[in-house]
């Protein structure tokens, strides 16, 4: 595997997205290769950055509330 | 699935609901309308959910078919968003190309910690929505197929949202840490 081919990968591996042959061969390649090894790291970097930026949200309290009476009011008890 | 049971484990995902709805909506009074009718739904064809596979999924299916088929139309539309070129964008490139000019032992680090998260979150509500909605439900941890499934798109479409979607962010937040002059990276001298 050369540099292009390792990087066109780089977010499909992030993604936990490869075979198992191709996954041995981008860990093959970063092993040994300082530049892909680095961009590898900043495109992890990234995607944990943004990942923590959008999953901190909570929905507000008075929206769980009208969503528990909505489906309580839709689906009555099933005695 | 005892109702109770039920309830319990799709009320568990009722924050990752919202918080992608308001993404897509770009409204919190759109995001909590597109929540309820998504849980109303869900409650209606309850007996479409099959035991032990992922609730979390089946919910994303219904919230995102009902964005796309009630609310998608009144969304609030980016302004046009210019893709072209971000295909080429490589922050690692660009970065690498100011490490050599700057202070900072890891620029790239220095960045990514010094954007905070509102400029992120703003970057994503500039995206087109359909690479918008790609990145926020890998976000949210689905695979490539399940995306694939809840947007009715062939895997490598999802790819390439992906690949295009994250350039765009990535740029996004260069061109602003270049705007605010952050140490990492490198202004322009003049003459």
């Amino acid at each position: 595997m050369n540099c292009n081919d390792c990087v066109e990968r780089l977010y499909a591996f992030l993604d936990l997205e490869l075979d198992e042959k191709e996954l041995a061969q981008v860990r093959a390649h970063v092993a040994g290769c300082d530049d892909c090894g680095d961009q590898l790291g900043l495109e992890a970097r990234f995607l944990d950055r943004l990942r923590d930026c959008c999953t901190s949200d909570v929905a507000p309290t008075l929206l769980r509330e009208r969503v528990i009476l909505k489906i309580r009011g839709a689906s009555p008890p099933a005695s | 699935m005892a109702g109770d049971e039920f309830e319990a484990e799709a009320l568990r995902h009722l924050d990752a609901l919202y918080r992608t709805a308001l993404r897509m909506t770009r409204s919190e009074a759109d995001a909590e309308d597109l929540v309820q009718e998504t849980y109303i739904r869900a409650f209606r064809f309850r007996e479409q959910f099959t035991l032990g596979t992922n609730m979390k999924a089946w919910l994303f299916r219904i919230l995102t078919n009902t964005f796309i088929n009630t609310y998608r139309r009144k969304a609030a539309q980016p302004e046009v968003t210019d893709l072209e070129g971000v295909d080429e964008f490589s922050l690692y490139r660009r970065m690498a190309d100011d490490r050599a000019a700057s202070s900072s032992p890891d620029p790239e680090t220095e960045l990514l910690n010094r954007v905070v998260d509102t400029e992120v979150t703003d970057a994503l509500e500039e995206l087109p929505e359909k690479f918008r909605t790609a990145v926020l439900l890998d976000v949210e941890g689905f695979s490539y197929k399940e995306i694939a499934e809840m947007l009715s798109i062939p895997i490598g479409t999802v790819m390439s949202r992906l690949h295009r979607g994250r350039k765009f962010l990535q740029k996004r937040l260069y061109d602003l840490a270049r705007e605010r002059g952050i140490a990492a990276v490198r202004t322009p001298q003049k003459g």
